[in-house]
């Protein structure tokens, strides 16, 4: 009842912020950035690996959901046409800058109080080398994958997303995580 | 890898990835993907970034809407100045004309003589008689005539 309760109260309190921000309110659509800001860069970071071009994805796909806040309704409604728009926007970036040399994501620093730093430095190692197995697969697929595995999205939602259906959206989730376990099994050996 | 397409937050999975060393090292990755960690300044700058384009974008909107109003404010003032100016009479139009064209004729020579004096009168033969000297000037309306006597005094 309780949890009933709260999640009313969010909705009503996003769907004012929504509001707001349509009528031009800054500080509202700050709020709202805030609301979706770990969606958006986290997916556009995954998708692009670099911090510089994620940002600039990140800030397109806030300009273009500013431009479209009159056509839509509730949060969660935002939530999907966030992911829509992040993969495009992210897609659309990817293309013009291919040549771009892949760089490491800043992941945690395993000397700062992990109480085993050897097997903290191997965890980071795998972290490393899944960004690039990752950054290694087609785009479809590296969506599909980054979509379903990490931001935890369902086949459904995923296949909405990409404007495909369900079964190619498996298809492609099956195919990445096999490419990618035997980037890591490549790679691992010879790095451990 | 022949396992079933989990849902990797399912109560199936979980199960499953205990017996299976496959579908753990997919959870490993997927594990290692979901850590990643993204510093508080990145969200920051991009918040920052979308909100001052916003700003910058309503200022040449603003801009825009102005414009084309000042510039319709300048042309009725124009035009009322135009109107409200007192009306200056045209100034007369004058035809031009050729000035009388002169024809050019040299003067004829006259002696002296026969200029300045038209007519002598001579005195008749054996009479005392007046001579009348009748001079011409350069007024036709005017003629001097000089009487003198014999002798030569003047009457």
């Amino acid at each position: 009842m309780a949890e009933f309760r709260l999640k009313a109260d969010a909705t009503e309190q996003s769907a004012d912020l929504l509001d707001r921000a349509r009528r031009g309110d800054l500080n509202a659509l700050d709020q709202l950035m805030r609301l979706h800001e770990k969606q958006v860069l986290g997916t556009a970071l995954r998708l692009l690996g670099r911090m510089e071009d994620a940002q600039d994805a990140a800030q397109e796909t806030f300009l273009r959901m500013y431009k479209n806040l009159g056509r839509l309704s509730d949060i969660q409604q935002i939530r999907s046409w966030l992911y829509r728009v992040t993969v495009n926007v992210c897609n659309d970036l990817h293309r013009q800058r291919k040549r771009r040399a892949w760089e490491p994501l800043s992941g945690p620093d395993p000397a700062s109080g992990a109480p085993d730093p050897e097997l903290a430095w191997v965890h980071q190692e795998r972290g490393r080398v899944v960004e690039m197995g990752l950054k290694a697969l087609p785009e479809r697929e590296r969506t599909a994958l980054v979509l379903r595995e990490v931001e935890g999205l369902s086949t459904r939602e995923v296949a909405e997303i990409l404007g495909s259906s369900e079964v190619t959206v498996r298809s492609q989730i099956c195919v990445a995580r096999a490419k990618l376990k035997k980037f890591t099994d490549r790679y691992l050996r010879k790095r451990l | 890898m022949n396992c079933p397409d989990w849902e990797l937050d399912s109560p199936e999975f979980a199960e499953h990835v205990k017996t299976c060393e496959e579908c753990r090292e997919l959870e490993k990755n997927a594990a290692a993907l979901r850590e990643l960690t993204i510093p508080p300044a990145a969200f920051a700058a991009v918040r920052q970034g979308v909100l001052s384009e916003i700003q910058a974008k309503k200022r040449r909107r603003l801009w825009w809407i102005l414009a084309p109003v000042a510039a319709a404010a300048c042309a009725a003032f124009v035009m009322l100045w135009g109107v409200a100016r007192p009306i200056v009479p045209p100034a007369p139009m004058v035809a031009k004309k050729d000035p009388p064209k002169i024809e050019w004729t040299p003067r004829a020579i006259h002696p002296r003589s026969s200029g300045r004096y038209l007519a002598k009168a001579r005195p008749a033969h054996g009479s005392e008689s007046i001579v009348a000297v009748k001079m011409l000037t350069d007024d036709p309306n005017v003629i001097i005539i000089w009487l003198v006597d014999q002798k030569g005094d003047s009457l």
